[in-house]
């Protein structure tokens, strides 16, 4: 389900349906990895797209969390914990976040959820049939890891 | 002088005629061409979309195919994937479903979990439905999977609008 009005309706109908939180995680930066940063965002969000769209009947994708590379690294953590824990406490039971950013991977032992990272294509050379194609093959790869989550969780 | 005048009241009739007549055209001009256009009337009442699937390339195992669209949102055109399961059943008909579950809307896949062969299933809630699209008792989905009709052209598979099953 998307954060939209209308998914959010059917999530409050559902929701003991619903027990997985996807949050993106999306750098910004205006320094010299300008470029790098948005391609992430970029690539990240059309992947999100695609996953919600795979998956949409048993999580929410919230919308991104947004930050600058320049946050000191226990800014990041403390918000993620927040995030985190406003999830767990209204009933999801899987917390993941999805990002391109490898700066995650070294804090990824600090909080609970579970972080996917994927390193971003460069996207902006594919025609869009291409890009689709890649982006498939991706939310392929994904839907083995949610499954396994889901089943270890049960 | 007074001979160029134009008077109050030819000044209303030439200019309602020239409105009325642009009216007029604008009312008439879609009518007719649908009229003589057979092949705009077809675009109109079709609306098939093509895909990369051969028709004599489908076999008896339900595969995924692919397809793009153009979409438009009141002035905004974008491209937008579908997707849908097609196979022959026993009769040689070519069967083209939604993979979109009836439960909460997550995509199915043919055969995607082992210990259901033979069978679409949904990850999410381990929905389940037979090769015709039917759903099994007893898993959370309540309604058969929506089938797109199809036409055939150029040897090309072409869909129209997923609809819920008929008879079901
Ligand atoms: S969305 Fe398919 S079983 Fe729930």
């Amino acid at each position: 389900m998307k954060w939209i009005s209308q998914d959010i309706d059917m999530y409050l109908k559902s929701k003991e349906y619903v027990d997985t939180a996807v949050l993106p995680l999306f750098p910004v930066s205006l320094r010299d990895d300008i470029k790098q940063t948005a391609a992430m965002s970029e690539f990240i969000s059309l992947l999100s797209i695609q996953l919600e769209r795979q998956f949409r009947g048993r999580l929410v994708m919230f919308p991104g969390y947004s930050y600058l590379k320049s946050f000191p690294e226990d800014k990041l953590i403390s918000d993620i914990k927040l995030w985190e824990k406003e999830l767990t406490e209204k009933g999801f039971k899987h917390v993941l976040y999805l990002t391109s950013d490898s700066s995650w991977k070294a804090l990824e032992s600090q909080f609970d959820g579970g972080l996917i990272w994927l390193p971003s294509l460069p996207l902006e050379h594919m025609d869009e049939q291409y890009k689709n194609t890649i982006l498939d093959d991706q939310v392929k790869q994904l839907l083995q890891l949610f499954l396994q989550k889901w089943q270890s969780g049960e | 002088m007074s001979k160029n005048r134009v008077s109050r009241r030819q000044f209303l009739s030439y200019t309602l005629t020239g409105v009325g007549g642009f009216m007029a055209a604008g009312m008439l001009m879609p009518m007719v061409r649908f009229a003589v256009d057979p092949v705009l009337q077809a675009k109109a009442g079709g609306n098939y979309i093509p895909t990369p699937q051969k028709v004599a390339d489908i076999t008896e195992v339900p595969t995924r195919v692919d397809f793009t669209f153009e979409q438009q949102d009141a002035w905004y055109n974008s491209e937008e994937t579908g997707t849908a399961w097609v196979y022959k059943d026993d009769k040689g008909e070519i069967v083209a479903l939604s993979p979109v579950c009836k439960h909460l809307g997550c995509v199915v896949n043919w055969e995607g979990d082992k210990s259901n062969p033979d069978h679409f299933y949904c990850p999410c809630h381990g929905g389940l439905y037979t090769k015709d699209g039917t759903n099994v008792p007893g898993t959370p989905p309540i309604a058969p999977l929506d089938v797109y009709p199809y036409i055939e052209k150029d040897g090309y598979l072409h869909l129209g609008k997923a609809e819920p099953k008929k008879g079901a």
